[in-house]
């Protein structure tokens, strides 16, 4: 039987996936309707993004490291890779605030027309996702400085890892639907 | 013309017959299954009441196989309701492919504006209809959204703004149909009425050809004030009266208010009375539509009415 | 009537328990008894502003064209009623029974997450007082509780409601969401040794299910909820057809929140139903097997249904026809049960105390209520009922004379376990008269009504007879509704000050919250009996025979 705080978090995610599915379709049914297919296109910078989004992506794999070495006993080696895993999710985090700052400029709002708004709906929630996922890495992080037992630190771990890995996860799909479309 | 129910068991078109046949089939359905449900619950509470000195009954777990008869049972009935209902669905509301609407309804907060692309009659608040014929309608919202229901001759169905919905009607018997906006549209929802105006063929070609016609300059003193008030005070703004200066189109159109039955939308007979009291302070009579109070002297207001009952 | 007590222990009252008599035990508390009281009481209260708000509409409605209220105010009236009574007193009373009880029931000494059950409650409470904060802070919001859009959009809801609407349900949302994840989670985790999946009482077993339709339906609120912030304060265009956005999109993601959610308010109520026709008819429940299948099928089904709410929206044939398909078919499993209600009381020896009087009430209107259902379900039929006073009627005779008669079944079977009392059975029969008589007068017109061409959310109608009549006659039998809601509320206050000691096991119930005092104490058991079966009780009671599974 899973351990409950990884159950816990587990249904948690279960309820966000729906509601970043729904988000999403709301992207694709807009995007199959009407002009939006254009105005990504001429918006949206792919390179610069998948970039940034490697970081996000390579931030899963560091995380993933920091828990083997913790679970190996290696406490200082987790905290190295915990902080890379934060560094990259931050490395992210100010890309997608380029990429906003870019799109501002050009005056794609969230008002400005459909892509504007579902994108920087669904964007913007997946972004706050990633803050709020740097806030408990960082809490993690502070949890290996003071901890000497494994048990509450290893728990808290498996769960946070698992938020972690479904933003990450949510990105993927995002970064398709959204960048990758004009392309398909 | 006999002013019809709104009652849904009086089903004055084919389409509104079909559904009330449905309906009628699901109420015996309902029956059974409803006196077979109380009967057993009524017999079981008198059955099997607890008589003193009792010992415990026997521990039934189940039984599958009865289960599943009443699983299945159910599950039977549901299909032949499923197989009515979409029999019915073609008869009441065939798919519309390249047919033309007769008749367009586009509804607005709080009032309902008919187009007529055949004829090009363009009127508000009274939908006139020749019997006998098969007529397609075109539902469509200039604001939010609204339904179109007249139960008296059969479903309704949502007017969603940059959509358009179709409707077939078939009335089968002269009379004026009462019906309603079926979907909240905000404050005056409720007041939103639909009038059907259903005609012998003759009496509906001459009812289009006097509402192509430009209604007669005003005669008589009060209704040439009436008309100098009602451009002069902005009801222009939001009114079209043909042959006039008057070409707004927020509100309903004007040309031929003298002829219609009732004023707001249903909301009150059509006099001049009553004309003159909604002048004054529509807000009154229908509170939160969109015609603000214009601030008018009773003897303007009911010079303006004046103006407009000769509007036919 | 047993009041043996299996400990020592000399708890009567919640008086009696130490740790419950300090105000700030309660604000501060982590433990389920205590979140249950407060999640039940909090609804209650909140139910009484609802039948308020009823009232005052049923008055409006009494006579046509009636100038009682502006149509302003009618429509905020009506648009807080409704999300009164969904969100603020009958899923916080449902999450009450179930975060209460469900502990007890499988013998666990609390939730798996006791703070997560607090922060539940107080995001409900604080949500729910945001909510009717918006009164004063510039208007309610008064686009019905399912606020269409682009009714919803600030150029046509000027006022601040529509966003106090919004944000209120999100964080109700966020708390009830938490609850759903913590009734998984306990029932998962922290089943007694013996008790297996199947061996969960029925309740505990509805609730599980139940949990899942919670945490997988209000994600698609919250996104429609989102959206619609998004529109209102920020111009976004998700729902505005001037800008290309849809107004059928809310719909659909409102909807596929509002069919789940309907089952969340009923699937409860099944669970109280299932419990305790069994105990007063001194028979295990017929068929548990295909009671906990059926319910399996109506929590997969009811994602599959929501498109009937839209049948008038102008789809097309082959989405029509696939979704009256399932909305019959999900008929099935709920009938599946009421036939096997029945056939628990068939061959029982049936003692009609006030919670068997309003289980066998369900029985009979839960039926009228599902029926009028089915009969939506035949398109052509909906075509002309639905947005109609027929809905109304329908609507109301599954979740009040449905979901509300079983709950009251379960607060009179359950409230002595909970305060250590005996509701008085006189009080409840009258209460309970009133009740069949109230509720019935009021709502069954209704189908007439809606037949008759009334539409619903209408705050007046002309005079068209039988509308005059048929609304008086609601209206009169509303206020004998509130009668019986004010006879419930005497039983309560009398009983909690001199009702007859409860004892452990008053009804000689068979599961595990019987095995302890009335009130439990705060660690719930001294003791957990074995669990060798469905009702370990009646095992005990019967070890000679050796029980059964």
């Amino acid at each position: 039987m899973m351990e409950r705080n990884k159950m816990g978090m587990t249904l948690f995610l279960l309820s966000e996936a729906v509601f970043f599915l729904l988000l999403i379709l709301a992207y694709a049914f807009y995007h199959t309707s009407g002009e939006l297919g254009k105005q990504a296109a001429n918006a949206l910078d792919v390179v610069k993004s998948a970039l940034f989004s490697v970081a996000l992506l390579s931030s899963s794999v560091t995380l993933w490291q920091a828990h083997v070495c913790l679970k190996s006993g290696g406490r200082s080696q987790a905290r190295l890779w915990l902080a890379a895993t934060i560094l990259l999710g931050l490395i992210f985090l100010v890309g997608q605030g380029t990429e906003y700052s870019h799109l501002l400029r050009e005056h794609v709002t969230i008002s400005r027309n459909l892509f504007g708004t579902t994108f920087f709906t669904l964007t913007g929630f997946h972004g706050l996702h990633v803050a709020v996922g740097l806030a408990l890495l960082l809490i993690l992080l502070g949890l290996t400085e003071l901890g000497t037992a494994h048990e509450p630190t290893s728990s808290a771990m498996e769960a946070i890892s698992l938020y972690w890995h479904f933003v990450d996860g949510v990105w993927v799909v995002i970064f398709s639907v959204v960048y990758l479309w004009e392309y398909v | 013309m006999k002013l019809q129910d709104t009652s849904v068991f009086d089903a004055n078109s084919p389409q509104a017959r079909a559904i009330l046949h449905l309906f009628y089939f699901d109420l015996v359905i309902s029956a059974v299954i409803f006196l077979a449900v109380a009967s057993l619950v009524i017999y079981a509470v008198i059955r099997f009441r607890q008589r003193p000195g009792e010992g415990e009954p026997f521990q039934d777990p189940g039984n599958p196989k009865l289960e599943t008869l009443w699983t299945i049972i159910p599950a039977l009935i549901l299909l032949a309701l499923l197989v009515a209902t979409a029999y019915t669905m073609r008869v009441v509301n065939p798919p519309v492919i390249r047919s033309e609407p007769n008749v367009v309804v586009i509804a607005h907060q709080w009032w309902w504006e008919y187009r007529y692309p055949q004829s090009g009659v363009l009127t508000a608040n009274e939908l006139h209809m020749p019997v006998g014929k098969k007529w397609l309608l075109c539902v469509e919202s200039a604001d939010v959204i609204h339904d179109f229901w007249v139960p008296g001759l059969g479903a309704k169905v949502d007017a969603i703004p940059r959509n358009q919905n179709y409707l077939w009607i078939t009335p089968s018997k002269t009379g004026v149909y009462p019906g309603t906006c079926a979907e909240f549209c905000g404050e005056e929802h409720a007041l939103m009425g639909i009038r059907v105006i259903v005609q012998p063929q003759e009496e509906f070609e001459a009812w289009q050809q006097s509402q192509l016609r430009v209604p007669a300059k005003p005669s008589g003193v009060e209704a040439e004030r009436g008309a100098q008030l009602f451009e002069e005070r902005t009801c222009m703004n939001c009114h079209t009266i043909a042959g006039t200066k008057a070409r707004g189109t927020v509100g309903p159109d004007l040309t031929h208010v003298g002829d219609r039955q009732t004023l707001g939308s249903g909301a009150i007979p059509n006099t001049w009375e009553q004309l003159t009291k909604w002048i004054m302070d529509p807000q009154k009579i229908k509170p939160g539509c969109n015609m603000p109070s214009l601030k008018l002297t009773e003897s303007q207001a009911h010079d303006i009415a004046i103006y407009l009952e000769a509007l036919k | 009537m047993s009041k043996e007590s299996p400990t020592n222990r000399a708890i009567n009252s919640l008086a009696d328990i130490k740790e419950y008599r300090s105000m700030l035990s309660w604000i501060t508390s982590v433990d389920h008894k205590q979140i249950g009281i407060m999640y039940i009481v909090s609804a209650f209260v909140f139910f009484l502003v609802g039948l308020g708000l009823a009232l005052a509409m049923r008055i409006q409605l009494m006579v046509p064209v009636s100038h009682f209220m502006s149509p302003g105010t009618y429509n905020q009236i009506f648009t807080m009623h409704g999300t009164t009574m969904v969100f603020l007193m009958a899923m916080p009373l449902l999450f009450g029974f179930s975060v209460y009880f469900v502990p007890l029931m499988i013998g666990a000494r609390d939730m798996a997450f006791p703070r997560l059950n607090a922060l539940g409650y107080w995001l409900y409470l604080f949500g729910a007082l945001m909510m009717y904060f918006s009164f004063i802070a510039g208007g309610a919001p008064d686009a019905g509780w399912f606020s269409y859009a682009p009714l919803t959009e600030r150029g046509y809801s000027s006022s601040p409601g529509i966003d106090y609407w919004a944000l209120s349900l999100l964080v109700m949302g966020a708390g009830s969401v938490a609850t759903g994840i913590n009734l998984i989670v306990t029932v998962l985790t922290l089943r007694t040794p013996g008790m297996t999946l199947t061996r969960t009482p029925l309740f505990v077993w509805m609730i599980f299910f139940n949990a899942f339709l919670v945490i997988l339906a209000l994600p698609a609120l919250n996104a429609a909820l989102v959206m619609i912030l998004a529109d209102r304060q920020l111009n976004a265009h998700f729902f505005s057809p001037a800008h290309g956005g849809s107004a059928l999109l809310w719909q659909n993601y409102f909807w596929l929140f509002g069919h789940p959610e309907v089952y969340i308010l009923v699937l409860p109520a099944f669970g109280v139903i299932s419990e305790v026709i069994p105990v007063f008819s001194r028979k295990v429940i017929y068929g548990y097997g295909f009671m906990a299948a059926s319910t399996v099928a109506i929590a997969f089904l009811s994602y599959g249904v929501w498109i009937h709410h839209m049948f008038a929206t102008g789809l097309s044939y082959v989405i029509l026809y696939v979704f009256a398909g399932s909305s019959m078919l999900i008929a099935i499993p709920t009938g599946i049960k009421i036939f096997n209600w029945i056939a628990t009381m068939w061959g029982g020896s049936i003692r009609f105390t006030t919670a068997m009087l309003f289980a066998t009430a369900f029985l009979i209107q839960f039926t009228v209520g599902g029926l009028s259902g089915v009969a939506f379900a035949a398109i052509p039929i909906d075509w002309q009922l639905t947005d109609s006073y027929f809905v109304v009627a329908h609507i109301h005779y599954v979740l009040l004379g449905g979901t509300l008669f079983a709950m009251f079944a379960g607060t009179y079977y359950w409230f002595p376990k909970v305060t250590g009392r005996m509701l008085s059975e006189k009080i409840g029969k009258l209460h309970f008269w009133l009740m069949v008589l109230g509720f019935n007068g009021t709502f069954f017109g209704m189908h007439l009504l809606g037949v008759a061409g009334m539409p619903r959310r209408a705050y007046t109608y002309l005079d068209r007879p039988p509308l005059g009549t048929l609304h008086l006659i609601s209206s009169l039998f509303a206020f004998v509704l509130a009668l019986a809601i004010l006879v419930f509320l005497w039983n309560v206050v009398r009983s909690l000050r001199k009702g007859e000691v409860a004892g452990d096991n008053p009804w000689g119930g068979w599961t595990l919250e019987w095995a302890t005092t009335s009130p439990p104490p705060v660690e719930n058991f001294d003791r957990v009996p074995p669990v060798r079966g469905r009702r370990p009780l009646w095992d005990l009671a019967h070890k000679k025979e050796g029980g059964q599974p």
